[in-house]
Protein backbone atom coordinates (compact mmCIF):
# COMPACT_ATOMS: atom_id res chain seq x y z
CA UNK A 1 0.00 0.00 0.00
CA UNK A 2 1.24 3.54 -1.29
CA UNK A 3 1.26 6.26 1.74
CA UNK A 4 -0.23 9.19 0.44
CA UNK A 5 -0.54 12.40 1.60
CA UNK A 6 -4.34 13.28 2.39
CA UNK A 7 -6.10 16.70 2.62
CA UNK A 8 -9.45 16.19 4.76
CA UNK A 9 -11.74 19.68 4.66
CA UNK A 10 -13.74 20.05 7.45
CA UNK A 11 -12.58 19.04 11.09
CA UNK A 12 -15.98 18.25 12.70
CA UNK A 13 -17.09 15.03 14.18
CA UNK A 14 -16.85 13.27 10.57
CA UNK A 15 -13.82 15.17 9.41
CA UNK A 16 -12.05 14.55 12.14
CA UNK A 17 -13.13 10.43 12.02
CA UNK A 18 -12.16 10.61 8.48
CA UNK A 19 -8.81 12.18 9.18
CA UNK A 20 -8.37 9.11 12.41
CA UNK A 21 -9.06 6.60 9.49
CA UNK A 22 -6.42 8.22 6.97
CA UNK A 23 -3.67 8.06 10.09
CA UNK A 24 -4.32 4.89 11.54
CA UNK A 25 -3.34 3.67 7.96
CA UNK A 26 -0.21 5.51 7.68
CA UNK A 27 -1.32 8.04 5.54
CA UNK A 28 0.28 11.86 6.13
CA UNK A 29 -3.20 13.85 6.98
CA UNK A 30 -3.21 17.44 6.15
CA UNK A 31 -7.04 18.12 8.25
CA UNK A 32 -8.36 21.72 7.60
CA UNK A 33 -10.54 24.21 9.25
CA UNK A 34 -10.81 27.91 9.01
CA UNK A 35 -12.06 28.07 12.42
CA UNK A 36 -9.48 27.52 15.09
CA UNK A 37 -11.56 25.86 17.98
CA UNK A 38 -13.06 23.32 15.77
CA UNK A 39 -9.21 22.50 15.12
CA UNK A 40 -8.25 22.36 18.75
CA UNK A 41 -11.73 19.94 19.27
CA UNK A 42 -10.76 17.91 16.77
CA UNK A 43 -7.19 17.15 17.91
CA UNK A 44 -8.41 16.34 21.51
CA UNK A 45 -10.75 14.18 19.70
CA UNK A 46 -7.72 11.94 17.92
CA UNK A 47 -5.63 12.20 21.08
CA UNK A 48 -8.96 10.89 23.33
CA UNK A 49 -9.15 8.08 20.73
CA UNK A 50 -5.41 7.22 20.30
CA UNK A 51 -4.70 7.16 24.08
CA UNK A 52 -8.15 4.94 24.61
CA UNK A 53 -6.57 2.32 21.80
CA UNK A 54 -2.97 2.28 24.27
CA UNK A 55 -5.64 1.60 27.73
CA UNK A 56 -6.96 -1.36 25.29
CA UNK A 57 -3.79 -2.71 24.10
CA UNK A 58 -4.86 -2.22 20.56
CA UNK A 59 -1.44 0.15 19.83
CA UNK A 60 1.77 1.30 22.09
CA UNK A 61 2.50 4.90 22.85
CA UNK A 62 4.72 5.29 20.13
CA UNK A 63 2.44 4.60 17.70
CA UNK A 64 0.30 6.76 19.16
CA UNK A 65 2.38 9.53 18.63
CA UNK A 66 3.58 8.38 15.27
CA UNK A 67 -0.45 8.45 14.63
CA UNK A 68 -0.68 11.93 15.81
CA UNK A 69 2.65 13.10 13.99
CA UNK A 70 1.17 12.03 11.14
CA UNK A 71 -1.63 14.54 11.10
CA UNK A 72 -1.08 18.55 10.85
CA UNK A 73 -4.02 20.72 11.80
CA UNK A 74 -4.14 23.84 8.83
CA UNK A 75 -6.60 26.52 8.37
CA UNK A 76 -5.40 27.66 5.02
CA UNK A 77 -6.53 26.08 2.09
CA UNK A 78 -3.62 26.64 0.17
CA UNK A 79 -1.53 24.27 1.89
CA UNK A 80 -3.31 21.30 0.33
CA UNK A 81 -1.38 22.04 -2.92
CA UNK A 82 1.16 19.04 -2.13
CA UNK A 83 -2.19 16.52 -1.69
CA UNK A 84 -2.68 13.45 -3.55
CA UNK A 85 -6.04 12.78 -1.98
CA UNK A 86 -8.36 15.49 -0.86
CA UNK A 87 -11.78 14.33 1.19
CA UNK A 88 -14.27 17.06 1.55
CA UNK A 89 -16.66 16.68 4.35
CA UNK A 90 -18.05 20.14 5.13
CA UNK A 91 -21.95 20.92 5.59
CA UNK A 92 -24.38 19.83 3.13
CA UNK A 93 -24.37 22.94 1.04
CA UNK A 94 -24.04 22.81 -2.74
CA UNK A 95 -22.37 26.50 -2.69
CA UNK A 96 -20.20 25.79 -0.36
CA UNK A 97 -18.89 22.25 -1.47
CA UNK A 98 -18.73 23.88 -4.74
CA UNK A 99 -16.93 26.87 -3.71
CA UNK A 100 -14.03 24.64 -2.27
CA UNK A 101 -13.66 23.31 -4.95
CA UNK A 102 -13.60 25.70 -7.46
CA UNK A 103 -10.28 25.96 -4.64
CA UNK A 104 -9.06 22.93 -4.96
CA UNK A 105 -9.08 22.75 -9.20
CA UNK A 106 -6.49 25.97 -8.62
CA UNK A 107 -4.38 24.69 -5.65
CA UNK A 108 -4.45 21.18 -6.05
CA UNK A 109 -2.04 19.00 -8.84
CA UNK A 110 -4.42 18.07 -11.85
CA UNK A 111 -3.75 14.29 -11.42
CA UNK A 112 -4.99 14.87 -7.26
CA UNK A 113 -8.16 12.67 -6.55
CA UNK A 114 -10.73 15.13 -5.13
CA UNK A 115 -13.78 13.54 -3.26
CA UNK A 116 -16.41 14.89 -1.63
CA UNK A 117 -18.24 12.79 1.44
CA UNK A 118 -21.83 13.79 0.84
CA UNK A 119 -24.80 11.83 1.21
CA UNK A 120 -27.21 14.14 -1.01
CA UNK A 121 -25.63 16.28 -3.06
CA UNK A 122 -25.13 15.32 -7.32
CA UNK A 123 -21.45 14.84 -7.62
CA UNK A 124 -21.97 16.24 -11.36
CA UNK A 125 -23.15 19.37 -9.85
CA UNK A 126 -20.08 19.93 -7.65
CA UNK A 127 -17.50 19.31 -10.76
CA UNK A 128 -20.08 21.00 -13.06
CA UNK A 129 -18.14 23.73 -14.71
CA UNK A 130 -15.05 23.02 -12.99
CA UNK A 131 -11.11 21.71 -14.57
CA UNK A 132 -10.31 18.45 -14.77
CA UNK A 133 -13.91 17.03 -13.69
CA UNK A 134 -13.02 13.77 -14.38
CA UNK A 135 -11.05 13.41 -10.71
CA UNK A 136 -13.77 14.44 -8.47
CA UNK A 137 -15.91 12.03 -7.31
CA UNK A 138 -18.03 11.27 -4.38
CA UNK A 139 -16.88 8.83 -1.08
CA UNK A 140 -19.29 8.59 1.18
CA UNK A 141 -18.62 7.66 4.93
CA UNK A 142 -21.15 6.39 7.34
CA UNK A 143 -21.30 7.86 11.09
CA UNK A 144 -19.34 7.24 12.98
CA UNK A 145 -16.55 6.84 10.07
CA UNK A 146 -13.72 5.19 12.24
CA UNK A 147 -16.75 1.93 13.22
CA UNK A 148 -18.90 1.60 9.97
CA UNK A 149 -16.83 -0.66 7.37
CA UNK A 150 -19.14 0.82 4.29
CA UNK A 151 -17.96 3.78 1.80
CA UNK A 152 -20.50 4.59 -1.12
CA UNK A 153 -17.96 5.50 -4.36
CA UNK A 154 -19.95 7.36 -6.36
CA UNK A 155 -19.52 8.32 -10.36
CA UNK A 156 -19.67 11.53 -11.62
CA UNK A 157 -20.88 11.97 -15.03
CA UNK A 158 -17.26 13.45 -15.88
CA UNK A 159 -15.67 11.12 -13.38
CA UNK A 160 -12.92 8.92 -15.56
CA UNK A 161 -13.01 5.08 -15.06
CA UNK A 162 -9.33 5.38 -13.68
CA UNK A 163 -10.16 7.78 -10.79
CA UNK A 164 -13.14 5.78 -9.77
CA UNK A 165 -10.78 2.66 -9.43
CA UNK A 166 -8.13 4.73 -7.70
CA UNK A 167 -10.75 5.65 -5.17
CA UNK A 168 -12.10 2.48 -4.81
CA UNK A 169 -8.81 1.21 -4.61
CA UNK A 170 -8.11 4.18 -1.78
CA UNK A 171 -10.82 2.54 -0.29
CA UNK A 172 -9.54 -0.80 0.57
CA UNK A 173 -6.84 0.45 1.58
CA UNK A 174 -8.23 2.31 4.66
CA UNK A 175 -9.56 -0.75 5.44
CA UNK A 176 -12.95 0.04 4.39
CA UNK A 177 -15.70 -1.71 2.29
CA UNK A 178 -15.85 -0.17 -0.95
CA UNK A 179 -19.33 -0.35 -2.90
CA UNK A 180 -19.89 1.47 -6.51
CA UNK A 181 -23.04 3.98 -7.67
CA UNK A 182 -23.42 6.29 -10.18
CA UNK A 183 -24.78 9.82 -9.13
CA UNK A 184 -28.30 8.74 -8.71
CA UNK A 185 -30.61 10.67 -5.63
CA UNK A 186 -29.86 9.24 -2.15
CA UNK A 187 -26.90 6.41 -3.89
CA UNK A 188 -27.43 2.97 -2.67
CA UNK A 189 -28.42 3.11 0.99
CA UNK A 190 -30.13 6.25 1.47
CA UNK A 191 -32.49 5.17 -1.71
CA UNK A 192 -33.19 1.92 -0.71
CA UNK A 193 -33.93 2.90 2.65
CA UNK A 194 -36.09 4.97 2.34
CA UNK A 195 -39.08 2.76 2.46
CA UNK A 196 -38.25 1.28 5.98
CA UNK A 197 -38.77 4.70 7.42
CA UNK A 198 -41.39 5.82 5.11
CA UNK A 199 -43.44 2.71 4.53
CA UNK A 200 -43.89 2.58 8.47
CA UNK A 201 -44.87 6.43 8.54
CA UNK A 202 -47.55 5.14 5.90
CA UNK A 203 -48.51 2.27 7.63
CA UNK A 204 -49.23 4.45 10.84
CA UNK A 205 -51.01 7.09 9.62
CA UNK A 206 -53.40 4.11 7.38
CA UNK A 207 -54.03 2.80 11.39
CA UNK A 208 -52.75 -0.66 9.84
CA UNK A 209 -50.32 -1.06 13.14
CA UNK A 210 -49.00 1.41 15.71
CA UNK A 211 -45.44 2.58 16.82
CA UNK A 212 -44.46 -0.09 19.32
CA UNK A 213 -46.09 -3.29 17.30
CA UNK A 214 -44.54 -1.94 13.95
CA UNK A 215 -41.47 -1.39 15.89
CA UNK A 216 -42.33 -5.20 17.24
CA UNK A 217 -42.44 -6.56 14.10
CA UNK A 218 -39.55 -5.44 12.38
CA UNK A 219 -37.36 -6.67 14.91
CA UNK A 220 -39.28 -9.79 15.72
CA UNK A 221 -40.46 -10.99 12.62
CA UNK A 222 -38.04 -9.20 10.36
CA UNK A 223 -35.02 -10.02 12.25
CA UNK A 224 -33.32 -5.94 11.49
CA UNK A 225 -32.11 -4.81 14.89
CA UNK A 226 -34.07 -1.69 15.65
CA UNK A 227 -37.44 -0.48 14.36
CA UNK A 228 -38.28 1.93 12.10
CA UNK A 229 -38.91 4.30 14.88
CA UNK A 230 -36.49 3.65 17.60
CA UNK A 231 -34.50 4.20 14.59
CA UNK A 232 -35.96 7.70 13.28
CA UNK A 233 -35.42 8.98 17.15
CA UNK A 234 -31.90 7.83 17.32
CA UNK A 235 -31.39 9.43 13.91
CA UNK A 236 -33.01 12.48 14.42
CA UNK A 237 -36.26 12.72 13.22
CA UNK A 238 -35.44 16.23 11.10
CA UNK A 239 -32.18 14.61 9.92
CA UNK A 240 -34.60 11.70 8.25
CA UNK A 241 -37.24 13.95 7.14
CA UNK A 242 -34.12 16.37 5.35
CA UNK A 243 -33.13 13.50 3.80
CA UNK A 244 -36.41 11.83 2.76
CA UNK A 245 -37.17 15.09 0.98
CA UNK A 246 -34.22 15.47 -0.84
CA UNK A 247 -34.29 11.84 -2.27
CA UNK A 248 -37.64 12.84 -3.02
CA UNK A 249 -36.78 16.55 -4.98
CA UNK A 250 -34.35 15.18 -6.57
CA UNK A 251 -36.42 12.12 -8.21
CA UNK A 252 -38.84 14.79 -9.37
CA UNK A 253 -41.21 13.83 -7.04
CA UNK A 254 -41.73 9.94 -7.56
CA UNK A 255 -44.14 9.16 -5.69
CA UNK A 256 -42.02 6.19 -4.00
CA UNK A 257 -40.12 8.84 -2.13
CA UNK A 258 -43.08 11.32 -1.27
CA UNK A 259 -42.32 12.33 2.17
CA UNK A 260 -45.18 11.71 5.44
CA UNK A 261 -47.14 14.41 7.08
CA UNK A 262 -47.12 12.91 10.50
CA UNK A 263 -43.04 13.00 10.03
CA UNK A 264 -43.37 16.93 8.64
CA UNK A 265 -45.55 17.56 11.94
CA UNK A 266 -43.11 15.73 14.01
CA UNK A 267 -40.09 18.63 13.02
CA UNK A 268 -42.80 21.16 13.16
CA UNK A 269 -43.25 20.69 16.82
CA UNK A 270 -40.22 19.88 17.41
CA UNK A 271 -40.19 16.60 18.74
CA UNK A 272 -36.99 15.16 16.85
CA UNK A 273 -36.10 12.31 18.41
CA UNK A 274 -33.72 11.29 21.33
CA UNK A 275 -31.67 14.60 21.32
CA UNK A 276 -34.83 16.55 22.01
CA UNK A 277 -36.09 13.87 24.79
CA UNK A 278 -38.69 13.07 22.53
CA UNK A 279 -40.12 12.01 19.18
CA UNK A 280 -42.16 8.67 18.66
CA UNK A 281 -41.04 7.52 21.97
CA UNK A 282 -41.03 9.44 25.14
CA UNK A 283 -37.11 9.47 26.93
CA UNK A 284 -37.69 12.19 29.50
CA UNK A 285 -37.97 9.39 32.12
CA UNK B 1 -53.94 -26.08 23.30
CA UNK B 2 -53.24 -29.84 22.42
CA UNK B 3 -52.24 -30.40 19.17
CA UNK B 4 -52.80 -34.23 19.20
CA UNK B 5 -54.80 -35.89 16.50
CA UNK B 6 -56.03 -32.53 15.24
CA UNK B 7 -56.35 -32.13 11.36
CA UNK B 8 -55.09 -28.85 9.17
CA UNK B 9 -55.75 -28.70 5.65
CA UNK B 10 -53.41 -27.23 4.10
CA UNK B 11 -53.28 -25.65 -0.10
CA UNK B 12 -51.93 -22.97 -1.82
CA UNK B 13 -48.78 -23.11 -3.81
CA UNK B 14 -46.78 -20.04 -1.97
CA UNK B 15 -43.40 -20.69 -0.45
CA UNK B 16 -44.74 -20.91 2.45
CA UNK B 17 -46.36 -24.07 2.21
CA UNK B 18 -43.70 -26.48 2.77
CA UNK B 19 -42.41 -24.81 5.39
CA UNK B 20 -45.95 -24.63 7.04
CA UNK B 21 -46.05 -28.03 6.88
CA UNK B 22 -43.20 -28.49 8.23
CA UNK B 23 -43.51 -26.50 10.96
CA UNK B 24 -47.68 -28.14 12.08
CA UNK B 25 -46.39 -31.39 11.11
CA UNK B 26 -43.70 -30.93 14.00
CA UNK B 27 -45.95 -29.31 16.43
CA UNK B 28 -48.15 -32.57 16.21
CA UNK B 29 -50.72 -31.63 13.69
CA UNK B 30 -52.40 -34.25 11.12
CA UNK B 31 -51.77 -32.23 7.59
CA UNK B 32 -53.60 -33.03 5.04
CA UNK B 33 -54.40 -31.54 0.83
CA UNK B 34 -57.28 -29.95 -0.44
CA UNK B 35 -58.16 -33.69 -2.14
CA UNK B 36 -57.44 -35.35 0.88
CA UNK B 37 -59.31 -33.30 3.50
CA UNK B 38 -62.20 -32.98 0.97
CA UNK B 39 -63.01 -37.32 1.57
CA UNK B 40 -63.20 -36.41 5.10
CA UNK B 41 -64.32 -32.60 5.98
CA UNK B 42 -65.37 -33.63 9.29
CA UNK B 43 -62.33 -34.09 10.82
CA UNK B 44 -61.03 -31.00 9.36
CA UNK B 45 -60.16 -28.53 12.78
CA UNK B 46 -58.94 -25.39 10.48
CA UNK B 47 -57.69 -24.99 6.79
CA UNK B 48 -55.16 -22.48 5.97
CA UNK B 49 -54.84 -21.11 2.65
CA UNK B 50 -51.83 -20.29 0.60
CA UNK B 51 -51.82 -18.53 -2.96
CA UNK B 52 -50.36 -14.94 -3.38
CA UNK B 53 -49.31 -14.94 -7.13
CA UNK B 54 -52.71 -16.98 -8.75
CA UNK B 55 -55.35 -14.60 -7.04
CA UNK B 56 -57.68 -17.08 -9.28
CA UNK B 57 -56.54 -20.21 -7.77
CA UNK B 58 -57.15 -18.65 -4.77
CA UNK B 59 -60.66 -17.39 -5.29
CA UNK B 60 -61.30 -21.43 -6.27
CA UNK B 61 -59.53 -22.87 -3.40
CA UNK B 62 -61.30 -20.67 -1.03
CA UNK B 63 -64.51 -20.64 -2.31
CA UNK B 64 -63.93 -25.01 -2.45
CA UNK B 65 -63.21 -24.85 1.33
CA UNK B 66 -65.91 -22.48 2.00
CA UNK B 67 -68.28 -25.48 0.67
CA UNK B 68 -66.91 -28.17 1.70
CA UNK B 69 -66.19 -26.97 5.40
CA UNK B 70 -68.73 -26.39 7.66
CA UNK B 71 -69.08 -22.44 8.61
CA UNK B 72 -67.55 -23.43 12.78
CA UNK B 73 -64.59 -24.16 10.72
CA UNK B 74 -62.21 -21.06 10.81
CA UNK B 75 -60.23 -20.64 7.59
CA UNK B 76 -57.23 -18.35 7.56
CA UNK B 77 -55.82 -16.72 3.73
CA UNK B 78 -52.44 -15.08 3.51
CA UNK B 79 -53.69 -11.81 3.19
CA UNK B 80 -50.17 -10.76 1.21
CA UNK B 81 -51.86 -10.00 -2.36
CA UNK B 82 -54.90 -8.95 -1.21
CA UNK B 83 -56.64 -7.91 1.78
CA UNK B 84 -58.30 -10.76 4.31
CA UNK B 85 -62.15 -8.39 3.87
CA UNK B 86 -61.85 -8.99 -0.23
CA UNK B 87 -60.98 -12.83 0.41
CA UNK B 88 -63.62 -13.34 2.80
CA UNK B 89 -66.17 -11.37 0.73
CA UNK B 90 -65.99 -14.48 -1.67
CA UNK B 91 -66.99 -16.96 0.49
CA UNK B 92 -70.80 -18.06 1.96
CA UNK B 93 -69.48 -17.67 6.07
CA UNK B 94 -66.86 -14.32 5.78
CA UNK B 95 -67.07 -14.75 9.85
CA UNK B 96 -64.81 -17.84 9.53
CA UNK B 97 -62.34 -16.35 7.39
CA UNK B 98 -59.04 -14.27 8.47
CA UNK B 99 -56.22 -13.28 7.36
CA UNK B 100 -52.29 -13.44 8.44
CA UNK B 101 -48.86 -13.32 6.68
CA UNK B 102 -45.43 -14.24 7.08
CA UNK B 103 -42.50 -14.75 4.90
CA UNK B 104 -40.19 -17.75 4.28
CA UNK B 105 -37.85 -18.92 5.91
CA UNK B 106 -40.18 -19.46 9.06
CA UNK B 107 -37.17 -20.48 11.43
CA UNK B 108 -36.55 -17.11 11.48
CA UNK B 109 -40.02 -15.74 12.36
CA UNK B 110 -40.68 -15.25 16.21
CA UNK B 111 -43.84 -13.79 15.12
CA UNK B 112 -46.85 -14.23 12.85
CA UNK B 113 -48.86 -11.31 12.02
CA UNK B 114 -52.77 -11.80 11.83
CA UNK B 115 -55.17 -9.14 10.10
CA UNK B 116 -58.73 -10.22 10.51
CA UNK B 117 -60.98 -9.47 8.15
CA UNK B 118 -63.79 -6.91 8.88
CA UNK B 119 -66.05 -9.24 8.87
CA UNK B 120 -63.93 -11.83 11.10
CA UNK B 121 -65.58 -13.39 14.36
CA UNK B 122 -64.04 -12.50 17.54
CA UNK B 123 -63.86 -16.31 18.64
CA UNK B 124 -62.05 -17.33 15.11
CA UNK B 125 -59.45 -14.92 15.94
CA UNK B 126 -59.04 -16.29 18.99
CA UNK B 127 -58.65 -20.19 17.40
CA UNK B 128 -56.55 -18.09 14.87
CA UNK B 129 -54.36 -17.03 17.55
CA UNK B 130 -53.94 -20.12 19.90
CA UNK B 131 -53.41 -22.19 16.78
CA UNK B 132 -49.86 -19.61 16.27
CA UNK B 133 -48.90 -19.91 19.45
CA UNK B 134 -48.81 -24.00 19.30
CA UNK B 135 -46.93 -23.38 16.51
CA UNK B 136 -44.76 -21.57 18.81
CA UNK B 137 -45.36 -18.36 17.40
CA UNK B 138 -45.92 -15.14 18.58
CA UNK B 139 -49.04 -13.14 17.16
CA UNK B 140 -49.39 -9.76 16.19
CA UNK B 141 -52.74 -8.63 15.62
CA UNK B 142 -53.02 -5.57 13.03
CA UNK B 143 -55.75 -4.33 10.41
CA UNK B 144 -56.14 -6.09 7.44
CA UNK B 145 -54.38 -4.11 4.42
CA UNK B 146 -52.54 -5.63 1.51
CA UNK B 147 -48.55 -7.40 2.97
CA UNK B 148 -49.72 -6.47 6.74
CA UNK B 149 -46.68 -5.10 8.03
CA UNK B 150 -43.33 -6.56 7.58
CA UNK B 151 -44.30 -7.81 4.30
CA UNK B 152 -45.06 -4.87 2.93
CA UNK B 153 -42.19 -2.88 4.01
CA UNK B 154 -39.71 -5.55 3.09
CA UNK B 155 -41.54 -5.86 -0.53
CA UNK B 156 -40.85 -2.08 -0.70
CA UNK B 157 -37.50 -1.81 0.23
CA UNK B 158 -36.91 -5.16 -2.54
CA UNK B 159 -38.47 -3.18 -5.05
CA UNK B 160 -36.22 0.14 -4.48
CA UNK B 161 -33.24 -2.35 -4.83
CA UNK B 162 -34.62 -3.74 -8.48
CA UNK B 163 -34.98 -0.57 -9.54
CA UNK B 164 -31.63 0.24 -8.54
CA UNK B 165 -30.63 -2.74 -10.84
CA UNK B 166 -32.23 -1.74 -13.68
CA UNK B 167 -31.16 1.22 -13.65
CA UNK B 168 -27.92 -0.28 -13.22
CA UNK B 169 -26.88 2.69 -10.78
CA UNK B 170 -25.54 -0.30 -8.40
CA UNK B 171 -24.69 -4.19 -9.09
CA UNK B 172 -27.05 -6.29 -6.92
CA UNK B 173 -23.64 -7.78 -5.03
CA UNK B 174 -22.94 -4.13 -4.11
CA UNK B 175 -26.46 -3.20 -3.10
CA UNK B 176 -26.33 -5.59 -0.85
CA UNK B 177 -23.05 -5.09 0.56
CA UNK B 178 -24.12 -1.52 1.36
CA UNK B 179 -27.25 -2.14 3.06
CA UNK B 180 -25.57 -5.06 5.43
CA UNK B 181 -22.61 -2.67 6.08
CA UNK B 182 -24.30 0.84 5.72
CA UNK B 183 -27.42 0.34 7.82
CA UNK B 184 -27.07 -3.22 9.04
CA UNK B 185 -29.98 -5.16 7.58
CA UNK B 186 -29.87 -8.62 8.56
CA UNK B 187 -29.55 -9.50 4.94
CA UNK B 188 -29.16 -7.58 1.69
CA UNK B 189 -32.17 -6.74 -0.11
CA UNK B 190 -31.92 -9.03 -3.10
CA UNK B 191 -30.26 -11.93 -1.47
CA UNK B 192 -33.24 -11.79 0.88
CA UNK B 193 -35.66 -11.61 -2.21
CA UNK B 194 -33.87 -14.48 -3.98
CA UNK B 195 -34.74 -16.93 -0.58
CA UNK B 196 -37.86 -15.49 0.07
CA UNK B 197 -39.16 -16.02 -3.43
CA UNK B 198 -39.18 -12.75 -5.85
CA UNK B 199 -42.96 -14.73 -7.27
CA UNK B 200 -44.09 -13.97 -3.05
CA UNK B 201 -42.61 -10.02 -3.50
CA UNK B 202 -44.18 -9.46 -6.70
CA UNK B 203 -47.49 -10.90 -5.95
CA UNK B 204 -47.31 -8.36 -2.64
CA UNK B 205 -45.96 -5.83 -4.80
CA UNK B 206 -48.61 -6.08 -7.58
CA UNK B 207 -51.26 -6.29 -4.50
CA UNK B 208 -50.06 -2.99 -3.44
CA UNK B 209 -50.21 -1.38 -6.35
CA UNK B 210 -53.92 -3.00 -7.07
CA UNK B 211 -55.79 -1.76 -3.99
CA UNK B 212 -54.19 0.99 -3.21
CA UNK B 213 -53.73 3.06 -6.73
CA UNK B 214 -50.55 4.65 -6.28
CA UNK B 215 -47.66 5.17 -8.15
CA UNK B 216 -45.52 5.09 -4.52
CA UNK B 217 -46.27 1.12 -5.40
CA UNK B 218 -45.38 0.86 -8.78
CA UNK B 219 -43.43 -2.85 -9.41
CA UNK B 220 -40.11 -2.60 -10.52
CA UNK B 221 -39.87 -3.74 -14.27
CA UNK B 222 -37.24 -5.86 -13.92
CA UNK B 223 -38.71 -7.61 -10.65
CA UNK B 224 -42.00 -8.04 -12.96
CA UNK B 225 -40.16 -9.71 -15.60
CA UNK B 226 -37.60 -12.16 -13.65
CA UNK B 227 -41.40 -14.02 -12.34
CA UNK B 228 -42.19 -14.10 -15.44
CA UNK B 229 -39.48 -15.57 -16.47
CA UNK B 230 -39.73 -17.81 -13.81
CA UNK B 231 -36.87 -16.75 -11.98
CA UNK B 232 -38.14 -17.15 -8.52
CA UNK B 233 -34.85 -17.09 -6.66
CA UNK B 234 -33.09 -20.19 -4.79
CA UNK B 235 -35.31 -22.18 -5.22
CA UNK B 236 -35.78 -21.94 -9.26
CA UNK B 237 -31.80 -21.45 -9.29
CA UNK B 238 -31.90 -18.21 -10.56
CA UNK B 239 -33.15 -14.76 -9.30
CA UNK B 240 -31.10 -11.82 -9.15
CA UNK B 241 -28.42 -14.20 -8.58
CA UNK B 242 -27.46 -17.40 -9.97
CA UNK B 243 -27.40 -20.30 -7.63
CA UNK B 244 -26.53 -22.82 -10.25
CA UNK B 245 -22.65 -24.41 -10.61
CA UNK B 246 -20.47 -23.65 -7.73
CA UNK B 247 -23.06 -20.47 -6.94
CA UNK B 248 -22.87 -17.03 -6.45
CA UNK B 249 -22.44 -14.71 -9.59
CA UNK B 250 -24.62 -12.20 -11.04
CA UNK B 251 -27.70 -13.29 -12.16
Amino acid sequence: MERKTVGVIGAGTMGAGIALVCARREHGVLLLDANQTVLEKAKSYLISILSKDVEKGKISEQQKQETLERVQFVSDIEKLAPTDIVIEAVPERLDLKKSIFGDLTRICRSDALLLTNTSSISITEIAGGLTHPERILGFHFFNPAPVMPLIEVIRGKKSSEENVQAAYQFAVDLGKVPVLVTDTPGFIVNRVARPYYNEALRILGDNVANVEQIDRIMKQAGGFKMGPFELQDMIGIDINFATTQSVYTDFFHEGRFKPSRIQQRMVQSGSLGRKTGDGFYDYSK
Amino acid sequence: MTTANKTVLLTGDSPLYAELHQIMTDSGYRVVTLAEGAAEPESIFLAVEVNNLDLTAKQEQLSELDRMLSPSVPILTTSLAITATEAASWTESPERICGFGTLVPLAERALFEVAPALQTESDVLEVVQSFFHSLGKEVEIVEDEVGLVFPRILTLIINEAAFTVMEKAATPEDIDTAMKKGTNYPYGPLEWADRIGLDEIYAISRGLHRDLSEERYRTAPLLRKLVLAKRYGVRSGIGFYSYREAGGGEG
